[in-house]
This record gives structure tokens, sequence and C-alpha cells, in this order.
């Protein structure tokens, strides 16, 4: 035990003490128009990806809020957990069908909080069982490098020099892109995606009680 | 009676043509405009009876589809683990029948207890006041034990389909009820009528209101408001159609009747503009119409140029005729035609000229013959034969003619005795005597022929001593140019003699013969005895049909040449010269 940790550690210190180096990404569509909630992940070439440590930070977390996941993207280190409140005045049913995770919260009350590690990589899509609107994605990337475009299209990610697997990935993108980069220590890496969406194909809640059934 | 006559051929033509026309044309535009507005209402008919049942099978469908919506619903997971909690969440069950609604994309989604009791409201603003008539459904299904109702309400005031249909736990135990409603309202018209084409109008028919309310209508507002008021007429068949006039537009109009739950029913107007419906024929009718008017036009134009070419011609003839009438033979009428026109200004051209032949021989004839004579022969029909009469036949003869022609060269001659004639002739016409000839020098005149006349003995003497003052006048002229004056001799009788036109077939002339005639030209030869002392010598028949047998002379009765019997004559004292020197 003692030595896996320290084993561990080693794999942690061994990239960390090269210097680290900056990716800048601007995410655009093929109209121009920034893109957002767009994941950009770098997976290390020259090191084992397993052997990479989650970064410590703020516990991740999936909100249910005024009937809505509370972030429509969230991107995790594989082996992540995820902690889903329930924020809300009614009740929800989580669940995901994807085979990166397949798994539900059977309903749960306001105030309730539930989670789920997300081990395996991959694309999770969450639902809830009694909205039918509720839609939200869990990323899962082998790798502690990878950041969310925001709403200019923008996305950093600071990585130790070195040879990656670039990949970006959207919820209305048909392919993930990828290709490989290498990060030298000099000055960052910035690149220009346009990626080409599907079009938005979201149920949209309905207004209260305005629904009428004639097309 | 007739109440207009027309002074052209060319108005009556025009009128005849023009007006036949253009009566064929109206009738056809009638004709069809009737039967295209008959065949569009009927038409309008046919599509309001087919959007009645469109519509009947629209609401079924609508029917259908909110229960099948509701029974698949009904057995939906989560809506068990829901119902399945103690006790029950009803926000996150409104949450979830908004999910629900969303799906099936009804506005209206109710869950009920099994008491009819609200659980769960989709619409928020529906208050749980306006479940009733959701809760009358409830009770027939169960009633009834049927596996879904249906019906027709107000819901907040406005027009609902609503359904309701059993929650399973599981089938047949029922566990509560969905009650599903759809809203009737523009969107239900408006597809409606985009299908069938036609005009929808949902009022209410709440005997108690005194305005019936327009729920929804495809109409403008205010024509809506009007057919709310109007007053159905009678059916006698459920799909039975009315004519509804709204801003002076004709609408065919259908109305059909939907109950409602526990309310007075609500009317359904379905309707067809007529207008609209005719507009395509209107637009046939409009050619049709610049077509008459064309052809109408043409027609007159035609009818003006066929009247012109008729009564054209017809003003020459009527004008060539005033002046044939009048005597004017020269003029000849020139159409080029080949027509009917043409033969008759032919014809009247030949007409003319035979007039004028007619006219010409006519004066001719007057000329041969004495005027009289010439009448008698142009009256009658110049037949040969005569009849027998009474005449008093005149002879006169010159003295020495023969002698005096052969001293004078011949042209002097016959001036000499056309002078004589002429004043001779003239004298005799004057008295009603008629010169029935020349012969040489003498003139055989005829008095009482062929004019009969009662006083022919006394104008036969009368001319007589006339013809002596005119010798003595031309005595006296013939003295002052140096010539050599005329003497003669009269013979008269009367007697009935035959008169008539006597010679051939194709010459003919008009005389009398008779002893009668022989008499006087015996007579007159009388006269060169020295002894009569007398140029004329008349029968005793003259002289007593001349009422002169006691003033004039008696020369005692003579036997003539050719005459048994003796004949009592007597000498007419003419003032004029005295008796022959010369015999």
């Amino acid at each position: 035990m003692k030595t896996f940790r320290l084993l561990m550690l080693l794999a942690c210190v061994g990239p960390t003490a090269a210097r680290a180096a900056e990716f800048i990404a601007a995410v655009k569509d093929n109209k121009g128009a920034a893109v957002a909630d767009a994941v950009v992940s770098l997976v290390p070439l020259d090191a084992a990806t397993n052997s990479l440590l989650p970064p410590v930070g703020p516990r991740t977390e999936i909100a249910q809020e005024n009937q809505e996941y509370s972030a429509y993207v969230t991107v995790v280190q594989a082996g992540s957990k995820i902690y889903f409140p329930n924020r809300d005045t009614v009740q929800h049913h989580v669940y995901s069908l994807s085979k990166a995770k397949k798994f539900e919260l059977p309903l749960y009350n306001p105030g309730s909080v539930e989670s789920i590690v997300f081990d395996v990589p991959g694309v999770v899509t969450l639902g809830c069982n009694i909205h039918d609107w509720m839609l939200a994605y869990v990323l899962v990337v082998p790798t502690p490098y990878y950041a969310k475009s925001d709403g200019a299209g923008a996305a950093s990610v600071t990585a130790p020099a070195g040879r990656y697997r670039l990949e970006v990935w959207h919820p209305r993108l048909a392919t993930t892109a990828v290709e490989e980069i290498t990060l030298s220590d000099a000055a960052g890496l910035h690149r220009d995606f346009t990626l080409t969406l599907k079009p938005d194909r979201r149920i949209r809640r309905g207004p209260e009680g305005k629904n009428s059934g004639y097309r | 009676m007739r109440f207009f006559r027309f002074r052209h051929f060319s108005s009556k033509l025009l009128l005849l043509l023009a007006g036949l026309m253009a009566l064929v044309q109206v009738a056809v535009y009638l004709l069809i405009s009737r039967a295209n507005e008959a065949a569009a209402i009927d038409h309008i008919a046919q599509n309001l009876q087919t959007g009645a049942l469109i519509f009947r099978q629209n609401l079924a469908e609508r029917i259908a589809y909110l229960a099948g919506s509701a029974k698949v619903m009904s057995s939906d997971y989560p809506i068990r683990q829901l119902m399945m909690q103690d006790p029950l969440d009803p926000r996150t069950l409104r949450s979830a029948l908004q999910t629900y609604s969303d799906r099936v994309r009804a506005p209206v989604i109710t869950l009920f207890s099994l008491d009819g009791r609200v659980l769960a409201l989709s619409d928020p603003e529906l208050g749980e006041e306006n479940a009733g008539p959701f809760g009358d459904l409830i009770k027939q299904a169960t009633r009834d034990d049927m596996e879904q109702a249906s019906g027709y309400s107000y819901l907040a005031g406005k027009l609902h389909v609503l359904v309701v249909v059993p929650l399973y736990a599981p089938a047949p135990n029922v566990a509560a009820w969905f009650g599903v409603a759809y809203p009737i309202d523009n969107k239900l018209a408006q597809a409606i009528k985009s299908t069938t084409r036609l005009e929808v109008t949902f009022t209410s028919d709440d005997p108690e209101e005194k305005t019936p309310r327009v729920l929804t209508t495809t109409l403008d507002p205010s024509m809506a408001a009007a057919l709310a008021l109007h007053k159905m007429a009678p059916k006698q068949g459920p799909l039975d159609s009315e004519m509804v006039t709204l801003n002076g537009e004709p609408y065919l109009t259908l109305f059909q009747e939907i109950e409602l739950l526990g309310e007075a029913p609500v009317r359904i107007a379905l309707q067809r503009s007529l207008n609209a419906e005719l507009a395509p024929a209107r637009e046939l009718e409009n050619k049709v119409l610049l077509i008459s008017l064309a052809a109408l036009a043409v027609a007159t134009i035609a009818a003006l140029w066929i009247a012109r070419g008729v009564s054209q011609p017809l003003h020459q003839l009527a004008d060539h005729t005033k002046h044939v009438a009048a005597g004017d033979y020269t003029r000849r009428i020139n159409l080029d035609r080949e027509d009917e026109l043409g033969q008759l200004s032919a014809a009247f051209n030949q007409m003319t000229a035979g007039l004028a032949e007619r006219d010409k021989v006519r004066d001719l004839l007057g000329k041969v013959v004495s005027p009289e004579i010439a009448a008698q022969l142009l009256q009658s029909d110049l037949q040969l034969g005569g009849e027998e009469r009474e005449v008093t036949v005149l002879f006169s003869d010159l003295r020495d003619f023969t002698t005096l022609s052969e001293k004078l060269p011949p042209t002097e001659v016959l001036a000499l005795l056309n002078r004589y004639l002429d004043r001779m002739s003239a004298v005799v016409e004057k008295h009603g005597g008629v010169v029935d000839k020349y012969i040489g020098d003498a003139i055989m005149a005829l008095f009482g022929a062929p004019v009969a006349a009662a006083d022919s003995a006394a104008r036969a003497l009368a001319a007589a001593r006339a013809m002596g003052d005119a010798l003595d006048d031309l005595n006296r002229e013939l003295a002052a140019e140096g010539k050599a004056p005329l003497a003669f001799g009269i013979g008269i009788n009367t007697a009935r003699v035959v008169a008539g036109n006597m010679g051939s077939k194709t010459r003919l002339n008009y005389t009398v013969i008779g002893d009668g005639v022989n008499l006087a030209a015996r007579l007159e030869a009388l006269t060169k005895s020295p002894g009569y002392e007398t140029a004329v010598i008349v029968s005793e028949a003259t002289a007593r049909a001349a009422g002169e047998v006691d003033t004039l002379r008696p020369l005692g009765g003579v036997t003539v040449k050719g005459k048994s019997e003796r004949v009592n004559i007597y000498a007419v004292d003419i003032k004029s010269r005295p008796w022959p020197v010369r015999g």
C-alpha cells in the first residue's frame, strides 16, 4: 500500500516538475459565432493516463434547480465523483442510459443530495424521468488537462510541455475532433477551432399551461 | 296596332340584327350566370356537408388521440411511482403533468382522484373550480364502467373538448382519472378552414344570454357578431344550408350544434362566400360579356353596312322613279351589282327605256293620226273590226290643185299643201272633228268618231264654215306673198257607218267605211258643178241632224254615182268667197 502511494506521488511529481505551458483555444461554429460548452481536453501521449491523479479542487456537482440541470455540460477526469443536489421544489428522477455510466437516482425529494462516481471516460447523458426537457451532459476524460469554453468560446488549458492528443467535444458535434499537438514551455499555443454543429434539438420546456395541440 | 314605324329600312335592319344579337347574347349571359350561380350554390352546399363531416371527424379524431395519449400516460412508469407516494406530492405531480402536456400537446391535463377531486392540474391558471365538467365525465365513466368518456364544455370560459381516461393499477382497477382537454379555438377553426376552405364560427347559443357570444371565428369580428345574432331558418334535414348575408356579402351557411356537458349547446356555422366561389365563373362571365359586346359592335357595323348597301340603291331607285314619273326618261341607274338590286335596276332601266319608247310612239302616233284616234288606239286592244255608229263625214278637196302643182316646184307645192292642210286640220280639230286621212290635197274628217258626239252634224257644218274663213285668211296671206289663191269644195254627209281598225294584223288604220262615206265624197265632187254655185254641199241627213234643213239652200235631189236612191242636197253658203271661178 505504501509502495503504491509512493508510486502515485512520483507519477504526480514527474510531469509537474516540467515547466507548464498554456494551450488556448477559441471555438466558433461555421457561422463564426462563439461556441460555449465546448470541451477541450489534452491527453498526454508520453505518460500513462491512469497514472494521472485528479486535481484537487472544489467538489463537482450538477444541481437540479427550477426543473433544470444547473450545468448543461460538466467535464470531469475519470474517477471523479459528482454530487446531484436537489435544490428544487419538486422531486426528480435522474437517469443515464449512456455506455460510460448507466445509473438512476430514483425520485428524491428537494433538499436531498445524491452522488455518483464516473470512472469510465466517455459521454454520459443525463435525463429526468418525469421532466422531459431536463438534459445535461457529463464528459468523462482520461486527463486532468481540460477546459470548457465560456460564452466567448474561449477555453484555456495549462499542461506540462509535451505531446498531447487534443480532443474537442461538444454535445452537438457529430464526431469528436482529434489531433496531435506538442506543447513547448516557451510560449502558449493558440488554436482556433471551427465546429460544424448539428441543430439544437433540445426539448423546449413549454410555457406552463400555454400548450395547444394544434400545430 | 303599330306604335312605331320605321322611316328607314336601315334602322329596321339595324334594330333587327343588333337587337336579335343582343337578345341572344343577353339570354346566353343570363343563362350562364344563372347556371354558374346554381352550380356554385350546389357546390358550396356539398362542400358544407363535407365540411361538417370533416369537422365532426376532426373532433372525433382529436378525442381518439387524446384518449390514446391519456392511456399511454396512465401506464407511464413515473406516474405510478409518484402515485405510490404517500402523501402525494402535488408539485411534482404537476411538473410531471406538464411533461405529459408537452408530450401530447394538450394544454390541460388534470389528475383526479376516484371521487373526482383534483390531485394535480397541468395549468396553474386553470383553477380547480373549472374542473367541474371533468367531474361529470368521471361520474358518467364510473357509472357506465367506460374506458373513456368525452364531451364538450367551457373551461375558464373557453370551449374545450374534454376526455377522461382511467389510470389503471392494474386494469381493470381504477386508481385515478386523467382528464385531458383541448381548446376549440382559433387554431382549430383555422385548421378546419385550411382543409375545407370554409369559414368556421362558433357561437354560444345560450337562451339565457341576450346576445350570443362569438367563441371563435375565422371571419372578420364584425361579421361574426352579425352571424351570432342571425336566427337560424328552420331546417328540413340536418345538413341543409341557408343563405346568410354578412356585410352585404352572401354566404351559404350550414349550422351545426354541439351539445355541451350540462350547458346550452354551441352553434357552429360553416360558411363559404358565394362571391368567392363564383369568382372564377364571374371572370368567365366577364369575358363572355366582352366577347358579346364585341360581337354586338361587329353585328351593328355589319347591319349598317348591309342596310346601306340596300337602302342606298333603293334611294337611287326612288329618286329615279320620281324623275320617270315627272316624264324624264333620259336618266339611267347605274348599280354595279350582281344581286337582286342589280337586276332590279337593270329592269328599271329597261322599263324607263320602254316608257321612253312608248312616249315617243304616242307622240308620233298623235302626229300620224289625230290625237283622239291615237288615244282610242292606245286605249283599245288594237283589234281589227269595228262598230256601227252614226258619224258625220266631211270631205274637202282643193280645186285645180293638179294644175297648180304643175306650175310650182314640188317642194313649194308640198310646202303650200302642208300650210293649207295644217290650217284646215286645226279648224277641224277645233270643232271636235278628227282628220281621218289626207288623200293628196283632200281631207277626210270625221265628227262623232272615234268619240261619239250627238251634235256631230252641227259641228261639221260649223267646221265647214270655219274652214271657209280659214281659207280666206290663207288666201290673203298668199296674196300678200304674191301667190295664187286656193279654193276648195266640201261635201258633208251624216250616216251610220262602220268605224274601227282596218287593215292587216301588223298594220291598221282607224277609219270609217260605208255608203255614207262615199256619199260625202260624191257630194264634194258635186261642188265642182257650176250649177250649184256653192263650195259646200251637205246631204239632207246632215242638214236635218244639224237642224238646218230650213235655213240651208236646197239644191234638190240628186242621184249620185253608185247610189240608187235620190238624195236631197243643200248648199251651205260660206261667206268666204265666190264660188269657184275655175272648174
